[in-house]
């Protein structure tokens, strides 16, 4: 899981081209929207884009996807979810 | 066209040093190379730093170059926003198609799709300065600044109280290739100063962007008026001849009156004898500026800035034109000849204001 979400902050850093921002500056909790690293919701559709590049994944339902994005820990744990036991 | 039109502000961003405004101050930028490309200022002075990470090049041009005339004009919220591109955003339209082709039309960042629209520069500028007005983005090749301008003179004739009118373009280098492909560039590769010793077959590539606050009514503060516009498709040298005669003719001006002529002449063996044009009238000076922004479809709009300047400073900026044997001697009227490669070909005149 730790593995996992290092990988993630890496993706979303480069996804989302969050110039001064590193993978130690995010909090594992920390909400990806509004107060935490301020996204918006373009960066909404460029995460859930990343989901399906990296790891195949299609969040179909927008409220699922709400719910998915709150954190890295949200969202890392979606995807061990969704990976082959 | 019933009407005035004046320059209340403007800025620009090019291979030049433009941004910084003082233009008898900073020296000439050479590139060693066909392809030139616009110094760029620091952007963080004008955009936030969560909005400019999702940028492209040419869009934090528009932006910055159109949020700094704005700025020096004292204007927030202009009467409508006008802008002419001849490719938008190059960047993101490449990514988008790369983004197509390797993920097989699957899983689109939509980032790219949205910003290679052509009317995403306007966009910005609406949304960061809360402009609700009219709107409007022209896409014409060669004439796509052209048709912005006169929109934008037709606005003002309507009762606008300003327009932010301007243009944008870029270079990318997989599209000087594919330009290179269709004979667009020189063969050989030269500096940019030494463009007009190359003539033969192509010329440089260029980008930048360029923007104005136009305004009804002249200030202290106006750098010009824009009295003419006029554009021509195709012509043949014959129908150019009598339309600049008629053109100048129009607006109450005699060829002897025009004390600086710029010229859009780049070398180009294939299109250069439209501007001898230029030498079947008596005009006085003629000074031609594709060594200082290279050529592209609204190169148009770098001559305006260029010639505005030149009229409100009074004075050539001699350390840009090696060529200027002596400083005219009174600059009242400028007149902008262009094309893009033969095919959209504009006049431009430019009053001091008095």
């Amino acid at each position: 899981m730790e593995e996992l979400k290092q990988k993630l902050k890496v993706q979303i850093i480069e996804a989302l081209n969050l110039q001064d921002t590193r993978p130690e500056d995010i909090d594992d909790n920390a909400p990806l929207f509004g107060d935490g690293l301020g996204l918006d919701s373009i960066d909404s559709l460029e995460l859930m884009v990343l989901l399906e590049r990296y790891y195949h994944i299609k969040v179909e339902d927008p409220r699922e996807g709400r719910k998915i994005l709150q954190s890295v820990q949200s969202m890392a744990e979606f995807i061990q979810s969704k990976q082959p036991a | 066209m019933k009407g005035k039109c004046y320059i209340q502000g403007m800025a620009a961003i090019s291979p030049q040093h433009t941004f910084e405004g003082d233009l008898l101050s900073q020296p000439m930028a050479v590139t060693q190379g066909n392809m030139l490309s616009c110094v760029e200022p620091d952007y963080r002075a004008f955009i936030a730093p969560n909005s400019l990470r999702r940028m492209t090049r040419v869009l934090k041009m528009g932006l910055a170059a159109s949020l700094k005339c704005l700025q020096e004009s004292g204007v927030a919220v202009p009467g409508a926003i006008v802008t002419g591109t001849g490719k938008g955003s190059l960047q993101d339209t490449e990514r988008f198609i790369k983004e197509i082709r390797d993920f097989e039309e699957r899983a689109l960042n939509p980032t790219p799709f949205i910003q290679s629209t052509y009317n995403a520069v306007n966009g910005l500028i609406a949304l960061q300065q809360k402009c609700t007005q009219y709107n409007n983005t022209f896409v014409h090749r060669g004439f796509s600044f052209e048709h912005a301008l006169l929109d934008s003179m037709l606005l003002l004739s309507e009762g606008k109280p300003d327009v932010l009118a301007g243009a944008f373009d870029e270079i990318t280098t997989e599209h000087f290739f594919i330009k290179s492909r269709i004979g667009h560039w020189k063969q050989e590769t030269i500096a940019s100063d030494t463009l007009y010793e190359h003539v033969s077959p192509g010329t440089i590539s260029g980008e930048g962007a360029a923007f104005f606050l136009l305004t009804p009514t002249a200030t202290a503060q106006s750098y010009a008026q824009l009295g003419g516009l006029q554009m021509l498709y195709k012509p043949s040298p014959e129908k150019l001849h009598t339309a600049l005669g008629q053109f100048l003719a129009q607006h109450g001006v005699q060829p002897e009156d025009i004390d600086l002529v710029l010229s859009g002449a780049n070398a180009d063996s294939n299109h250069l004898h439209y501007y001898d044009v230029l030498n079947s009238y008596a005009l006085n000076t003629q000074l031609p500026f594709k060594h200082l922004c290279g050529d592209y479809e609204t190169a148009g709009a770098f001559a305006l800035w260029l010639g505005a300047a030149i009229l409100k400073q009074q004075q050539v900026p001699a350390q840009w034109f090696p060529m200027l044997k002596e400083q005219p001697r009174k600059l009242q009227h400028i007149l902008i000849y262009n094309h893009f490669f033969g095919e959209q070909h504009s006049f431009m005149l430019l009053h001091k204001v008095s």
